[in-house]
C-alpha cells in the first residue's frame, strides 16, 4: 500500500434492484483517500454520496469493481470482520445523529469502547476525553431527549472519535443544524482532524460544509465529475 | 455479559411497555406456581389422609373382592392360610346392609373391624363397648346424610352367610372426622366379632389391611394390593387436575408471551434505526439478535423479581393459613380436605422459572431472527424491511 493511501476505489460500480429492474447509484468510480484528508463527496440528492459512504464505511458492498480501506476489501470482508473493521477503525457522524434514546451522553460515548472490551479504567479516561473535545461534560448524565441539536452532534462526533478511528465518514452532518452550530461543529472536526490526523469524509451539498473542506469531490448521477484539491495537501 | 447488561438498560429504558409485560408475565408466575403447589398440596394431604384412615401398607384383599361392585361382597371373605404373617395385618369384613334413620331406609355397607386395632386412624376403641347394643361408628359425612348423632340408636339389616335378612339396633359411639370420603359415606363400622357373628362368618374377612412389617408373599385366594396400587386412582386424579390447570395457566402464559411477541415485533420494527445504528458502531448482525433475543427474555427475569416481591408474601400467607376447598367437595368421593395447604417444591419454582425463562427468550427470538437479514444501510434510513 502506498504510504498514506488509506482508501483506494476502483471501477467501483454499485447498483440497486429497482422493482423488476436496477438503479445504479455508483458508476465507474476510480477514487482514493490519504491519510488525514478532509475531503468532501458534494452533489445533489441522488447523485451517489451516502451510497459511496456506506460502502467505504463497509455498511454496503460494491457491485463491481474494488473498495480497498485500510488494505482490505470491502467485497471480501465477513459479516463479523466489517463489524470489526467499523468498530475499530471507522466512525460514523449521521444527519439524525443516531444517538442511542436509553443510554446517557456518557454511555452513548462509551459504547464502541464496550464493544471492543476495554477495560474500565482507560474506557472511562477515554470517554472523558472525547466529551472534554466536544466540550460536554457537564452533560454526561443526559439522555440525548433532554439535549438541543448542536448538543446531540457533538456527542455524535465523541461517540465516533473516541475510539480514535482512522477514518471518520459524516453523512450530512450540518442538516439539521443552525449556522452557528453548524460552525461550532465543522470547527470542531477540523481541530480533530488537524490534532489526531483521522481521515474525515464528508458528504454534503451544504456549503457551510463546503467551506471547510481541504478536497471536495463533486458527484452527478453516480460519477466523479470534479475533484478539486482547496489547499496544499496533507 | 455486555449483551445482557445493555438488553437489561434497553428493556428498562422503555418504561411503561416492559412493566405492563412483567406485570402480566409475573402474574402467570404466580398462578402457574400456586395452582401447581395447590395440588401438590393436595396429593400429599389425600396420599397421607387415605394411608392413614384407610390404606396402611398395603391391603390383602380375597380374590372375589372387588370395591365396586358390591354383589362380589356376598363370595368375597374367607379365613387367612396358616402361613400369612397375620400379626402385621388387621382384617375387615365387608358385608351390605341397610339402615333405617327416622324410618327411611339406606343402603350401606357393614364393616367389622377390631376395635383394639391401632394401624389405621379410625377410633376404633369407641366400639369396645361392654353394652348389650352393638356399638357403631360412623363418619361425619354419614352423619349428615342419615341425620344420626353420638348416642342416637337405629335399626339395621343385613344378610347373613345363607342369605337369611336378620335385624338389630346399633347405637352410634362415635362419628369420626376424616378427609377420606371412601370409609365414610353410606359406612358403618361395627365391632369385628359382632360382625362375623351376625354374618355367620366367624373368623373371616374379605381383606387385611398390612402394617409396616408386613412382607408379602403369594397366598392361594388372596391377592396383595400395594400402596401404590391403591392409590393409583388418587393419583389418577391428581394429574387429571394437574392436566386441567395447565390448560388455565398455559392460557395465561400464551396471554403474557404474546403481549412480549407483539412488543417484539413493534420493537423491532419502530426501532430500524436503531439496529442500524447497532450496527454501524460495530455490533455484527448476530450480536444484535442476540441483543433483542434477550431484552425480551429479561422481560421474564424481571418478572420472577417483580413476581417475587408480591408473590413470595402471597404464597407463604396461603401455605401457612391453607386454601379452603367449596363445601361440597368432600361428598365427591374424592379425598380432600376442607382446607388445601399448598406445597412449593424447589422443583416446582425452578422448573416455572425455567419453563417461563425458555418460552419467553424463544418468542422473542422469533420476530428478532429478522434482524439477521437487515440491510444496515436500509435500516439507518429507517425503512420497512
Amino acid at each position: 500500500m502506498e504510504k498514506n493511501k488509506i482508501i483506494s476505489i476502483e471501477h467501483l460500480t454499485k447498483r440497486f434492484p429497482v422493482g423488476k429492474g436496477e438503479f445504479t447509484a455508483l458508476k465507474d468510480i476510480n477514487l482514493e483517500f490519504r491519510k488525514g484528508e478532509f475531503a468532501g463527496l458534494v452533489g445533489p440528492s441522488g447523485s451517489g454520496k451516502t451510497t459511496m459512504l456506506n460502502i467505504i464505511g463497509s455498511l454496503d458492498s460494491p457491485s463491481e469493481g474494488k473498495a480497498m480501506v485500510l488494505g482490505r476489501s470491502i467485497a471480501d470482508l465477513s459479516h463479523q470482520e466489517a463489524a470489526a473493521l467499523r468498530n475499530r477503525h471507522i466512525g460514523f457522524i449521521f444527519q439524525e445523529y443516531h444517538l442511542l434514546p436509553v443510554y446517557t451522553v456518557y454511555e452513548n460515548v462509551e459504547f464502541s469502547l464496550l464493544l471492543q472490551g476495554m477495560e474500565a479504567s482507560k474506557r472511562k479516561k477515554a470517554v472523558m476525553e472525547a466529551l472534554e473535545w466536544v466540550d460536554l461534560t457537564d452533560k454526561v448524565d443526559s439522555k440525548p431527549a433532554k439535549l438541543s441539536g448542536g448538543e446531540s452532534q457533538r456527542v455524535a462526533i465523541a461517540r465516533a472519535m473516541v475510539k480514535r478511528p482512522e477514518i471518520l465518514l459524516a453523512d450530512e452532518p450540518s442538516a439539521n443544524l443552525d449556522a452557528k452550530n453548524a460552525h461550532n461543529i465543522l470547527q470542531l472536526m477540523k481541530k480533530l482532524n488537524q490534532e489526531l490526523e483521522t481521515t474525515f469524509i464528508f458528504s454534503t451539498h451544504d456549503e457551510k460544509v463546503m467551506q471547510y473542506l481541504d478536497r471536495i469531490i463533486s458527484l452527478e448521477d453516480g460519477k466523479v465529475v470534479k475533484d478539486e484539491k482547496m489547499k496544499v495537501e496533507f | 455479559m455486555l449483551t445482557f447488561k445493555l438488553a437489561l438498560k434497553n428493556l428498562l429504558g422503555a418504561g411503561m411497555r416492559t412493566w405492563l409485560n412483567v406485570a402480566v408475565l409475573s402474574l402467570a408466575y404466580i398462578v402457574i406456581i400456586f395452582y401447581n403447589g395447590l395440588i401438590d398440596g393436595w396429593n400429599q394431604q389425600a396420599r397421607h389422609d387415605s394411608i392413614l384412615w384407610e390404606y396402611g401398607q398395603g391391603q390383602l384383599w380375597h380374590q372375589s373382592y372387588d370395591p365396586y361392585d358390591p354383589f362380589t361382597l356376598q363370595e368375597a371373605h374367607g379365613t387367612l392360610p396358616q402361613s400369612a404373617d397375620s400379626k402385621a395385618l388387621i382384617p375387615i369384613l365387608i358385608t351390605q346392609g341397610s339402615i333405617y334413620p327416622q324410618g327411611r331406609m339406606q343402603s350401606v355397607q357393614l364393616k367389622g373391624i377390631p376395635p383394639h386395632q391401632q394401624l389405621l386412624a379410625l377410633p376404633t376403641h369407641s366400639l369396645d363397648n361392654t353394652t348389650h347394643v352393638m356399638p357403631a361408628l360412623i363418619g361425619k359425612r354419614m352423619a349428615n346424610t342419615t341425620k344420626l348423632r353420638k348416642g342416637d340408636q337405629v335399626l339395621i339389616r343385613w344378610r347373613d352367610k345363607n342369605g337369611t335378612f336378620d335385624a338389630r339396633e346399633i347405637v352410634i359411639t362415635e362419628i369420626f372426622d376424616s378427609d377420606v370420603s371412601s370409609i365414610d359415606n353410606g359406612q358403618v363400622w361395627l365391632p369385628l366379632q359382632g360382625l362375623q357373628e351376625m354374618t355367620g362368618l366367624q373368623e373371616q374377612a374379605t381383606l387385611w389391611v398390612a402394617g409396616g412389617g408386613y412382607q408379602p408373599t403369594s397366598l392361594e385366594h388372596w391377592k396383595f394390593q400395594s400402596q401404590d396400587a391403591l392409590l393409583a386412582n388418587l393419583d389418577a386424579v391428581i394429574q387429571s387436575k394437574k392436566a386441567s390447570g395447565f390448560i388455565i395457566y398455559t392460557l395465561l402464559l400464551g396471554i403474557a408471551l404474546l403481549a412480549i411477541f407483539d412488543t417484539q415485533v413493534l420493537s423491532i420494527f419502530r426501532r430500524q434505526k436503531e439496529i442500524g445504528t447497532y450496527m454501524a458502531l460495530g455490533m455484527t448482525r448476530l450480536q444484535v439478535v442476540g441483543l433483542f433475543t434477550l431484552e425480551g427474555g429479561a422481560n421474564s427475569l424481571l418478572a420472577t423479581v417483580v413476581g417475587s416481591l408480591y408473590g413470595v408474601p402471597l404464597l407463604l400467607y396461603l401455605a401457612n393459613t391453607g386454601f379452603a376447598m367449596p363445601a361440597a367437595s368432600d361428598n365427591y368421593g374424592l379425598t380432600i380436605a376442607e382446607r388445601i395447604y399448598p406445597v412449593y417444591s424447589v422443583g416446582l419454582i425452578l422448573g416455572t422459572i425455567a419453563l417461563v425463562v425458555i418460552a419467553a427468550t424463544l418468542v422473542s427470538f422469533l420476530p428478532s431472527r429478522k434482524i439477521a437479514k437487515m440491510n444496515p444501510t436500509l435500516a439507518l434510513k429507517g425503512k420497512v424491511q
